[in-house]
């Protein structure tokens, strides 16, 4: 994972010269190749050296906390000037939220009115699967937006964005058939709670 | 100067073909623990002392290579004042002038004090040293930002945002009588619990969505701040300040943790600013 996130390390890794010190606790006992011998046996044993290093140095250098750690402290302009402020954006500010915090509202009474009524409506069913799907993705995409920031790994923040979308689009295809050609949700959670 | 030139030519390109093991590189704040350092006793204990340790966090700037340590230091409490401020600067009066730490006004109206006590963001001036001398006390600097030495955090980015919000009276038109402006006994009463705060950043370094997104998300203190003046009656720039916090990082990462109101030392609460400011946004 962390060669992953630094490819840096890898390379070094790789390197036969780096990778013969970090096999090797003498400083220079492994870099004496004078003889034709050791000339002609030396692709092999680099060989077999870069692979077990490789090894070694995934095994150690990954420290376990080493994940996103704190960058540089980097200050933009001078710390006299204020920081940037972005662009007005209702669409992810505040209709984002009205429109969250309605879903989260509405789905307690979904989630109550089929037990209470005692009756199962297909219309009411599909009303809370909908609402249920979407506000999965709204609170999975704040996760998104909290730990991997677009700052700084744009290329994770994207790819994670995107597997929330596949990941919402087959729930909601899989709740569409569950809904149509098995019992339906509020049947599952009333079959569960009785047996 | 051409020698030197070729000199330093030839010590870069040995610098660039340095192998892994030399590269600098530092993890996580990871702090090297209290048994592996020594304990700086009392000089002058009285007759029968109350005896207390506590385990203070120190990193030298001009050490920059040495992990941050927990330095232990034993105190009579007969000796110290009641406060964890006293306890420091007795330490830095008579151990160990080298602890650094920003202290002003020891009354809880300056700010400068803020650390993070047995595991809570506080001002040292405001909070006691617990009686209980089996307990040890370990402090921190705030958590979450670039420590400058020891217990002295660095607050450039935290006052930037301070400043982004613009925390003064906006206003064209003059006040009708030509002297100050004024506003209504229920208008005044609306900045109570917010003109208090002494942005000791206490709350805002105990947010983890500030954690997290520092860069982007301005916290609580400058969220309460930035609430006190669009509550202001006075104020005639509110759509604006409003817009300037309508994106989905200024304000929206706060999750409404409440580790902000829980902290507080000046026991405001700035969780309801918040939101206040959300129900601001989604009702104009």
């Amino acid at each position: 994972m962390a060669s992953i996130m630094r490819p840096g390390l890898l390379r070094q890794a790789c390197s036969p010269a780096a990778s013969q010190r970090m096999l090797s606790t003498f400083a220079a006992s492994s870099v004496k190749r004078s003889s034709p011998l050791a000339q002609q046996i030396r692709p092999a044993f680099e060989r077999s050296s870069i692979l077990k290093s490789t090894r070694v140095a995934a095994f150690h250098a990954t420290r376990s906390q080493q994940i996103l750690p704190a960058p540089p402290q980097r200050v933009v302009g001078t710390a006299n000037d204020p920081t940037p402020v972005p662009p007005p954006s209702p669409s992810h500010g505040s209709y984002h939220w009205s429109f969250e915090r309605a879903i989260s509202a509405g789905l307690i009474p979904l989630c109550v009115a089929p037990f209470a009524a005692g009756s199962l409506n297909p219309v009411m069913d599909s009303i809370l699967c909908a609402l249920l799907v979407v506000h999965s993705h709204i609170g999975f995409e704040a996760c998104i937006i909290d730990y991997f920031p677009k700052r700084r790994v744009p290329l994770l923040f994207n790819s994670a964005n995107w597997a929330l979308r596949i990941g919402t689009v087959l729930l909601g295809l899989s709740l569409y058939s569950f809904e149509t050609n098995d019992v339906g949700i509020t049947e599952l959670v009333k079959r569960l709670w009785a047996a | 100067m051409a020698t030197t030139r070729a000199l330093a030519r030839l010590a870069t390109r040995q610098a660039a073909v340095r192998p892994a093991t030399s590269v600098f590189s530092r993890g996580l704040a990871s702090v090297v623990s209290e048994s592996k350092t020594s304990t700086t006793p009392d000089p002058a204990p009285s007759k029968e002392p109350k005896t207390k340790t506590f385990h203070i966090y120190r990193w030298n700037p001009d050490e920059p290579s040495s992990k941050p340590r927990m330095q232990s230091y034993t105190l009579d409490l007969n000796k110290t004042g009641p406060m964890m401020l006293d306890a420091l600067i007795r330490i830095k009066n008579e151990t160990d002038p080298t602890l650094t730490f920003r202290r002003s006004c020891r009354e809880g109206i300056c700010g400068s004090c803020a650390m993070n006590i047995d595991g809570v963001n506080t001002l040292a001036c405001l909070c006691r040293i617990p009686t209980d001398t089996t307990k040890e006390s370990r402090i921190y600097p705030l958590p979450h930002m670039y420590v400058v030495k020891d217990l002295v955090p660095d607050m450039t980015q935290f006052y930037k945002q301070y400043r982004s919000v613009k925390p003064y009276l906006q206003r064209d038109t003059p006040a009708p009588d030509g002297r100050e402006y004024r506003q209504s006994k229920a208008d005044r009463k609306k900045l109570d619990g917010l003109y208090e705060c002494i942005l000791c950043a206490c709350c805002s370094t105990s947010c983890p969505s500030y954690w997290w997104n520092q860069e982007e998300y301005l916290g609580p203190a400058v969220l309460l701040q930035s609430y006190r003046w669009i509550a202001d009656s006075r104020d005639e720039r509110k759509p604006e300040r409003l817009d300037a916090l309508n994106n989905s990082m200024s304000v929206y990462r706060c999750h409404t943790i409440l580790n902000c109101s829980r902290t507080c030392p000046k026991g405001l609460n700035p969780a309801l600013a918040i939101a206040e400011i959300k129900k601001n946004m989604a009702f104009t």
